[in-house]
């Protein structure tokens, strides 16, 4: 336990010394927060109203897609593999140690929009924190699992940055965060329903605990797990 | 078992490609072992099928102890510094480390330097310490002193011998006959998926045939020869320079390199 526990706190700081993760997790959310946020509250004043769940939604979407994949590559698609398990230590430690770093990461950068959203714009506390939280989570999990897909599949960075960016843009732009899905196309709704942001973002902004949109995260994220572990399988078979 | 390791019929295929067509190693404990072979030889598919990072097709591998392995295709994140490896990995193998070991090898200065700070040099020392954190029985190493500096090559030379005075066994793969023949106790030669040779470097020398190279300085120059008689072309040659009135200045006689034998040997000569 030890070890896993050393693990955990080694990644974390290695999140901290990765520019990446930090401009990934911290830095653009913040200045798209900065802008957006504005921007956003000045157009449409009632999105003061999700104003926090869109934002978390937008920086778990960023973090988790674009932050996450690299950090895998550079174990799994590269000699640090080889390192990992001439060393006696499971391949599957990668996976579990990058993926704890990274959300609790995002957890702590969704907090720090929690807090500074309604001093800065006046944005408005969720009616059901608890629902929010609990959508919150959910949906970092998820991100995360289809994040390891990528980062377990591809490999090299460019090519995870391609598709990274590939499911990153449709999740902001059709999951309802930038503006109201009932405003899209029917088709884009349709296909918004495909992202795990549409559905994360849907059950934050309920006013009521309802297992219609969380069921779908938890469907896409026990697909994930298991493709991860088949793609970890690929991975670790020489 | 008083063995070390004790490889039978080892077969590995990729495809329909039989790279090791039965293969049987014994290595005894407390020697350094030297693998040789071309590149494609099978090589490095032994190695790791033995260290057991690659399946293999039949075939059986026993290893008496625990091992220690360099890689030599290993990285490490890049922003981890040497000291979190050496923690990280002694954590998870549930070992203290010996910090004389880190010391010897000069690991201790890499404590706060990050991996991509680290010269080659500093990154072999490194995994090779990560490879001795659990005190190994066996040592496999993958051309240790590749990309190593002269002074570097030196004193890990003085390390692999150390390690050998503690009792532990070195299975070594070298590309560096030199680096062979000055440190090794056996070897065995790879080719085709098969060992062709196994035993001492004398060994070898004897098995490929009575060679030698004879070099002789006179007043007109240096001439070389090389023979397969030394006895009765030594008389000849020098009966050849008394004749013609040459003065010999220096001669010297040697069996030849591990170099041209392995040649001889991998080429099937």
């Amino acid at each position: 336990m030890s070890g896993f526990l050393y693990g955990v706190a080694l990644q974390w700081k290695l999140d901290l010394r990765s520019k990446t993760m930090l401009i990934t997790c911290y830095a653009v959310p913040l200045m798209f927060f900065a802008v957006m946020g504005g921007i956003f509250t000045s157009v449409m004043p009632d999105s003061r109203e999700t104003l926090i769940q869109s934002m978390s939604v937008f920086t778990v979407t960023l973090g988790a897609l674009i932050g996450l994949p690299p950090s895998l590559v550079e174990i799994y698609r590269s000699d640090v593999k080889n390192a990992y398990q001439a060393n006696g230590v499971p391949l599957s430690l990668g996976l579990f140690l990058t993926n704890i770093s990274a959300f609790v990461h995002l957890l702590i950068m969704s907090f720090i929009l929690y807090v500074i959203a309604p001093v800065a714009f006046d944005a408005k506390i969720p009616a059901h924190p608890g629902t929010y939280f609990v959508g919150l989570i959910t949906l970092i999990a998820v991100s995360l699992s289809v994040a390891s897909i990528i980062g377990l599949a591809v490999k090299n960075t460019a090519n995870t940055s391609m598709l990274s960016i590939l499911l990153f843009l449709p999740s902001t732009m059709l999951s309802g965060i930038m503006f109201p899905s009932n405003m899209l196309p029917k088709v884009f709704v349709i296909a918004g329903k495909l992202f795990p942001a549409t559905w994360g973002y849907a059950f934050m902004t309920e006013s009521n605990f309802t297992w219609h949109n969380l069921l779908p995260l938890f469907v896409v994220l026990i697909i994930a797990v298991l493709l991860c572990g088949l793609l970890l399988k690929r991975v670790e078979t020489r | 078992m008083t063995d070390a390791l004790q490889v039978r019929g080892l077969r590995k295929s990729y495809g329909k490609k039989e790279v090791l067509k039965g293969i049987d190693l014994c290595i005894r404990k407390g020697v350094i072992f030297a693998l040789l072979g071309v590149n494609g030889a099978g090589k490095t598919t032994a190695l790791e099928c033995i260290e057991g990072l690659r399946k293999y097709d039949s075939g059986s591998i026993a290893i008496n102890g625990r091992m220690g392995i360099q890689l030599q295709s290993a990285s490490l994140p890049v922003h981890i510094k040497g000291i979190e490896a050496v923690h990280l990995f002694e954590k998870w193998n549930k070992v203290s480390v010996n910090t004389s070991m880190l010391t010897a090898l000069g690991v201790d200065n890499l404590a706060n330097k990050q991996y991509q700070e680290m010269s080659t040099g500093q990154k072999r020392r490194l995994h090779l310490a990560l490879a001795l954190i659990s005190d190994p029985d066996i040592v496999f190493l993958d051309e240790p002193t590749a990309g190593l500096d002269i002074e570097g090559r030196i004193s890990l030379h003085e390390y692999i011998r150390t390690l050998k005075a503690q009792g532990k066994t070195i299975l070594l793969a070298s590309h560096d006959m030199a680096e062979v023949e000055n440190l090794c106790d056996n070897i065995a030669i790879l080719k085709d998926g098969r060992i062709a040779f196994a035993g001492t470097v004398s060994e070898l020398t004897r098995a490929v045939g009575k060679h030698y190279n004879i070099c002789i300085k006179t007043s007109q120059g240096m001439e070389k020869f090389e023979v397969d008689n030394i006895g009765e072309s030594l008389i000849s040659i020098l009966k050849g320079y008394h004749e013609k009135e040459i003065e010999i200045q220096d001669i010297q006689v040697n069996r030849g390199s591990l170099e041209q034998h392995f040649v001889k040997i991998a080429r099937g000569e």
